[in-house]
């Protein structure tokens, strides 16, 4: 992998500036290509906004109104009330905090993971390249779902597999139920998601490791600086906007975890997400209302990460690759 | 390069609803659409839920049997009762005029019939269909009186056993048996009672058959309004029920995979060497027999194979076992009212309530089905079973089904939290859901 | 490279298999679970007693045929126009973004961006209500347009990264040297930027093949429903049977394209991942 778009792409290098001519002459060419840019991108502009935005604006209209479709005739507007619903019940600080706490986790353990995996693939020899590539992008082309059914089916206490060829590890035994209770639960739903998206992090990460001036790691090395420290005083400082992006895009991803919960647990004994409760709560209680908040604060969350991400530690978002 | 449309000038949204428009205009160019020709007989369609295939053997057997007068599709909706429920709802709710006729389950009847979303049953079809029904199925097809959807099949759960573990505990099975006597026996025995543990539908099942075998519903008002619902949940029967449940869980009776046991895996387990006795619905007989033909169980275990009425709770007082079981509703916006009902009338058939349970070992809600030697010969225990039909309550009655049974899941598992406590806590919490106060 | 020592080869040998072993254990998981028979299932075992290919046979040819086939070739269907189109509408975008200068630029990445990360659950039921409406609900093109909103945000940002690459003097000196504005466009940047392009839409693929939220709420019959969401209403010989091996024998079904894919183009499509690396 050696050359990389780093940087800020498009935007920031824009096209030349036009030379100096004519007041009329610029203006009159710097409209045209401006028109000709919106016919362009436009298109694509407008079913991204169409699709997202025009919902969320509904989403927004809608939690104001105590509305459960199947009383239509009892929509009632009640102005902030649901949300004071949603913030006053345990319910959905406790699936912020098993939110929270699976984008901790997983994105902590997919950077180490992801790094590795980065650091081989970087070293690898040129045959073997074709091969790690060949593995890693599996577990990122696979479908969610069917990740989930096949951890799933691994640990169940009754299809799997698993408690029979742990059964040496203490606590671990054929009558061990892992989606029984929140932690081997979560622990499981947390491997799957981990599984399938270590490989997108990692190739994050290597393209970061490919700009490492390697004059800078020769350097150390000559001065006789140890692999440790040739990590963590040149590669990782040097790779830390890759790191900052591949985190955030993580973090933001796993904080939105749907797909697995649904299919393993349902949110059950503790496994419940906030997607999840914004799903059961519109589509399976039918309140629209209600779930139109929940709906509205993930958002707002979500918006909330990616802000302070920004802002507080300054990550370029503009300039990466996003899932 | 060419571009699909001119170029925003003004307004962006001018060009956002020609994007929507021309998007239309393909849906509909591309042809997905369902209805049926414009003239001659129309198709009706059929939401079902799935099967070995047995519904969609009925509707071609009703639309030969029509003489043109309709042909039905039917079209599948998901495995779980409450995803059907969502995609029926939501559907019905937005007006869809495609819902002809649908399998319903009968808990969420009230909360289509509530809003008028099911068309009303003509008097005769009513009059006819509920006649021979058994009660529970006649009860779950009304709402607020009136008789809003049609039997098809009714479903109950039966004490199924190992005659050989029954000798072993000493238990005379000719006789009616007690939860208590069922846990004593698993003790003694060490053998797994099978229950449903999972946090899903079969719990309300249960703890609503405890209840009503104590002669308490968990609605005492059914049919009002979402603030005055007044529960039976924190009552006398309700520390027995979460007496007999808590134990099941505290002293491991059910098994260590209890938590997450489903009717399928209780069946599972009770085929195996630690089976005693279960409470499950009649597909575990079908189950074992197709499992002994492809020669995955011993046979011996099928001959083994016992059944008697569900347990009671206390010795004096009769069992209510679980109903369940399918009705079938007409959507109010269906274009085809009149078609459909006639159709739902030819499926309801006393000869295709037999056929369905002998293909698909789903029972009749027809009295009458019962009597047809074939069932009788697929099914030794198709006495057992309308009788326990006839005694079975159903779940509670009402328009937020949902909330009830979600708040039951979510308060009465795992098994061994459930304290005396947990009666209480459940009807606060449910009423506090039904107030709008908590999330659920 | 300097040949390496035993010592290595076997380090660089272990290596490999451990992350063999990491990336394709649970897809080999669900394989063997997909061979085995109902009553196999409870076993406890990895592999199965006997193999069977009944699983195969009921999403094929028996009881979920009539759910699977029709899922599968929407799934195909939808993932591929949804693809075509994302695919078409991006490089447009990433050629303005790239090439041209015009004041939005920065709103147009923004809201790829945005749209990147938003939470799609947030957005069913209000979609589901409009669908309703103006008759996209359980449609295909109901599916495409949503799956245009996940696929067209890493497009844009893939293919406007690519094109910042390609060396477009090569396009005014193909003028120079006689040829059409066309000509220059065909011959010489066609070639040069279908690679990107090409890999852009495998990953684009990816992100339609895998979509669940929105296959189960905005659809309902087999008309539009895709994989995924079908996995849901499978069922066993009767209602209350678990489904284990017909949804393992559907779910191995749906990689197999995604594993054919990822052997003939893994190096396009990691450098793609890894943003418009010509050079493997």
């Amino acid at each position: 992998m050696s050359s990389t778009a780093t940087t800020a792409i498009p935007a920031a290098s824009a096209a030349q500036a036009p030379e100096k001519q004519g007041r009329r002459r610029v203006s009159e060419r710097t409209r045209s290509e401006r028109r000709l840019g919106w016919i362009l991108a436009g298109p694509a502009f407008i079913i991204m906004v169409a699709v997202t935005i025009y919902p969320i604006l509904q989403a927004f209209y809608d939690s104001l109104f105590s509305f459960r479709l199947t009383a239509p005739g009892e929509r009632r507007f009640i102005g902030l009330q649901n949300y004071g619903v949603v913030f006053s019940d345990s319910v959905f600080w406790r699936d912020l905090g098993v939110t929270v706490l699976i984008t901790v986790i997983t994105v902590a353990v997919e950077l180490v993971l992801g790094f590795a995996l980065a650091l081989v693939m970087n070293n690898a020899l040129k045959r073997m390249r074709g091969l790690l590539r060949t593995a890693i992008l599996i577990p990122y082309g696979t479908i969610t779902v069917v990740s989930a059914f096949a951890w799933f089916y691994m640990f169940d206490i009754n299809s799997g597999y698993v408690n029979t060829w742990f059964s040496w590890l203490p606590g671990i035994g054929p009558d061990f139920d892992w989606f029984g209770s929140a932690a081997p639960a979560l622990f499981v739903i947390m491997a799957s998601e981990i599984w399938k998206t270590t490989p997108f992090i990692s190739l994050l990460l290597l393209s970061g490791l490919a700009q490492v001036p390697s004059e800078l790691t020769e350097a150390a090395k000559v001065d006789g600086a140890s692999w440790w420290e040739r990590m963590s005083r040149v590669i990782i400082p040097n790779m830390r906007a890759a790191i900052m992006v591949a985190v955030l895009f993580r973090a933001l991803d796993a904080f939105r975890i749907f797909d697995n919960i649904f299919i393993m647990t349902n949110g059950a004994y503790g496994t419940e997400t906030l997607s999840l409760l914004a799903y059961r709560t519109s589509i399976g209680r039918l309140e629209i209302g209600l779930g139109s908040a929940v709906s509205v604060v993930l958002f707002l969350l979500v918006i909330l990460i990616a802000i302070i991400a920004i802002k507080g530690f300054k990550v370029d978002l503009a300039s990466r690759g996003v899932k | 390069m060419d571009v699909p449309y001119s170029p925003p000038r003004r307004r962006r949204r001018g060009v956002a609803l020609a994007l929507v428009t021309g998007m239309v205009a393909v849906a509909a160019l591309s042809g997905c659409s369902s209805q049926g020709g414009g003239s001659g007989a129309p198709t009706l369609t059929w939401y079902i839920n799935p099967d070995s295939g047995g519904q969609a053997e009925i509707a071609q057997r009703c639309s030969a049997q029509s003489g043109g007068a309709y042909s039905i599709k039917t079209s599948l909706l998901p495995r779980q009762a409450s995803s059907q429920r969502e995609q029926l709802a939501r559907r019905l709710a937005a007006g869809d005029t495609s819902l002809d006729i649908m399998s319903l389950d009968p808990p969420f009847v009230p909360e289509l019939a509530e809003p008028g979303f099911l068309a009303p049953v003509p008097a005769a079809l009513a009059q006819s269909s509920t006649a021979d029904a058994v009660e529970g199925a006649v009860k779950g097809a009304t709402w607020k009186g009136k008789v809003v959807a049609v039997p098809f099949w009714a479903n109950t759960q039966l004490l199924w056993y190992k005659k050989s573990v029954a000798q072993q505990a000493g238990l005379d099975m000719s006789k009616p048996v007690t939860w208590d006597q069922l846990m004593d026996a698993a003790r003694k025995t060490h053998k797994q009672l099978g229950v449903q543990g999972i946090r899903a539908e079969s719990m309300t099942v249960w703890v609503n058959a405890l209840y009503e075998s104590q002669g308490q519903s968990i609605i005492t008002n059914p049919g009002a309004p979402g603030d005055q619902i007044q529960l039976g949940l924190d009552s006398p029967a309700g520390q027995e029920a979460a007496r007999i449940v808590g134990t099941i869980g505290r002293d491991g009776l059910g098994g260590p995979g209890i938590a997450t046991q489903n009717e399928d895996v209780t069946r599972q387990n009770w085929q195996g060497p630690d089976g005693s006795f279960m409470v499950n619905w009649p597909f575990v007989y079908t189950a074992a027999q197709s499992a002994v033909k492809e020669g995955t169980l011993d046979k011996s275990v099928l001959d083994d194979m016992g059944w008697a009425l569900y347990p009671r709770v206390s010795a004096d007082k009769e069992t209510a076992p679980p109903f369940g079981g399918i009705v079938l509703g007409v959507g109010a916006k269906s274009r085809h009212v009149d078609q459909a009902f006639q159709a739902v009338k030819c499926i309801t058939s006393t000869q295709n309530q037999s056929y369905y349970f002998v293909s698909n070992g789903n029972p009749p809600a027809s009295k009458a089905a019962y009597d047809d030697p074939e069932v009788q010969k697929a099914y030794p225990m198709a006495n057992v079973i309308r009788q326990s039909l006839e005694l079975a309550k159903p779940r509670p009655q009402t328009q937020f089904y949902n909330e009830v049974s979600t708040g039951i899941q979510q308060r009465w598992t795992p098994l061994d939290a459930v304290t005396q406590q947990t009666p209480k806590e459940t009807q606060d919490f449910i009423t506090a859901v039904l107030k709008g106060d908590r999330l659920l | 490279m300097n040949a390496l020592t035993g010592r290595q080869k076997l380090a660089w040998a272990v290596v490999a298999i451990v992350i063999l072993l990491y990336t394709l254990w649970p897809i080999f998981s669900i394989l063997t679970t997909s061979f085995k028979a109902p009553s196999d299932i409870g076993t406890g075992k990895f592999w199965p007693s006997t193999w069977t290919g009944e699983n195969y046979q009921t999403i094929f040819a028996g009881s979920a045929k009539d759910l699977f086939l029709p899922a599968l070739r929407n799934s195909i269907g939808i993932s591929l126009i949804s693809t075509v189109i994302a695919v078409v509408l991006a490089t447009f975008a990433a050629y303005a973004i790239a090439r041209l200068d015009f004041l939005g630029k920065r709103l147009v990445l923004n809201t790829a961006l945005a749209v990147s990360i938003f939470p799609i659950i947030s957005l069913t039921t209000p979609l589901f209500n409009l669908w309703r409406q103006i008759g996209l609900y359980d449609t295909w093109v109901g599916l495409i347009i949503p799956y245009l909103s996940l696929t067209l945000p890493i497009a844009i940002y893939t293919l406007a990264a690519y094109f910042q690459q390609i060396p477009w003097d090569l396009e005014r000196a193909a003028q120079v040297d006689g040829a059409t504005t066309w000509q220059a466009f065909t011959k010489v940047i066609v070639p040069l930027a279908a690679p990107g392009v090409f890999t852009t839409a495998i990953i684009a693929f990816f992100i339609a093949w895998n979509d669940f939220v929105y296959g189960i709420s905005l659809t309902s019959t087999s008309v539009a429903r895709p994989v995924p969401a079908a996995l849901a209403f499978f069922t066993g010989a009767s209602q209350f049977e678990d489904p284990t091996g017909a949804i393992s024998a559907a779910a191995i079904v749906v990689t197999i394209p995604i594993i054919i894919l990822v052997l003939l183009f893994q190096r396009q499509i990691v450098s793609g991942l890894t943003q418009g690396a010509v050079k493997g």
